[in-house]
């Protein structure tokens, strides 16, 4: 059953980053197979990113796994930008260079800086921005 | 940690392309010398200077890679991109020879006798060593793909059997063509044949020691852990690499070995 379970992309997964099946059997019971955590090296010999990478590189990885993105490499997400679902706006210090394209195709961009505090909103379209700084 | 607010890698003030760039100049002037002069000491100061940056630019880049972890995913891409448009250049420098050989064989001059191969040249058989080197680039192309997956599968063993298969490959290639060159009956000087031939091949041999070199640096670097299951882009360099090296010979084969007979 769990070998089954483990035949998935998840069980691959598991298997790239260090996990290995054990099977056990104790005395009177039935195969027990479950994940123990070895590292790459102990199974294939080529170590994972998870273990080997450093630097800036490690620093990003370990941030997206936890759903961020330090250095904004994504798209940015989506909001309402109403007062109640702003547009959120990470920032390294307390001001950002904002550029809003109120209407999709506007071709002139609206620029502004956005300061930390309260929302504030787009000259143009009055879409609500909010700065969220976070310092490395 | 990082005291940079941005994924990208802004490189430590290196002298190696001030070197490559001497270099460049010593090789240029250096083979004008010789020409003129008789004496091969520049170029070879030139030969000796690029050698030298090669190594230890490729080397901290390696550094900073897998030692320092700059090789971030947009700095990975900007390689990638960068591996793309240098075998793009390199696919437009043998589209020249290709063309040189074509113009020269589709309407063969009265001077070769109106024909293709040219009166008096003995070209080589298509199906003796030509093919037989065909199918060792063939083989050299699985066996690399084969590399390749072992490396992402985390498997170690794998990887470094097929990479070293695959040089050995390389290897036999290189040395088939060298015996083809020794035994040919005609050389580089016979007319626009052998120029179009001997110069098409043999920057296809450059080509493949290249390829060969770059894999062969490769297998160090696998034998000594640095390609990680998820992160192994100078390996994936090489094998693009080596794969239009692969394609460059099927179409020589085809127009110059095949149809060129």
């Amino acid at each position: 059953m769990a070998a089954k379970a483990m035949a998935g992309a998840l069980g691959r997964a598991m298997l790239q980053r260090g996990w290995s099946l054990v099977s056990t059997r104790e005395s009177g019971s039935s195969l027990r197979t479950q994940h123990v955590l070895y590292r790459a090296m102990g199974i294939g010999g080529i170590p994972t990113d998870e273990e080997q990478a450093t630097g800036i590189e490690k620093m990003i990885m370990q941030a997206m796994k936890t759903g961020k993105d330090p250095f904004n490499m994504l798209k940015p997400k989506e909001y309402a930008g109403t007062k109640d679902d702003p547009h959120i706006v990470p920032s390294v210090t307390n001001k950002r260079l904002v550029g809003c394209v109120c209407e999709e195709d506007n071709t002139a961009v609206i620029w502004f800086w956005l300061h930390e505090g309260d929302a504030q909103r787009c000259p143009s379209c009055g879409a609500h921005y909010q700065l969220v700084p976070h310092h490395h | 940690m990082a005291h940079q607010a941005h994924a990208f890698h802004m490189v430590d003030p290196s002298p190696w392309p001030l070197t490559g760039a001497t270099a460049a100049l010593l090789m240029t002037s250096g083979l004008a010398i010789w020409f003129h002069f008789h004496t091969l000491t520049l170029l070879y100061l030139g030969l000796a200077l690029l050698l030298l940056t090669m190594i230890q630019w490729w080397r901290d880049i390696i550094r900073e890679g897998t030692f320092q972890g700059h090789h971030t995913p947009p700095v990975q891409k900007g390689l990638r991109y960068g591996m793309i448009l240098f075998i793009t250049s390199e696919v437009f420098f043998f589209l020249g020879f290709f063309w040189a050989f074509y113009h020269s064989s589709l309407a063969p001059t009265p001077e070769l006798g109106g024909c293709w191969p040219p009166t008096g040249i003995l070209p080589l058989d298509p199906f003796e060593v030509p093919l037989l080197n065909t199918a060792v680039l063939l083989a050299s192309g699985v066996t690399v793909t084969w590399a390749h997956h072992s490396i992402m599968e985390g498997n170690r063993k794998e990887a470094i059997q097929a990479l070293t298969l695959t040089i050995m490959l390389g290897f036999y290639f290189t040395a088939l063509q060298a015996m083809e060159y020794y035994e040919a009956p005609f050389t580089i000087a016979d007319g626009v044949y052998g120029t179009t031939f001997y110069v098409a091949t043999g920057f296809h041999g450059l080509h493949v020691i290249i390829g060969s070199t770059f894999l062969a640096i490769c297998l160090l670097r696998q034998i000594q852990y640095h390609f990680t299951s998820e992160h192994h882009f100078g390996f994936e360099a090489a094998a693009w690499y080596w794969h239009f090296v692969d394609v460059v010979w099927l179409f020589l084969y085809v127009s110059i070995y095949w149809w060129g007979s």
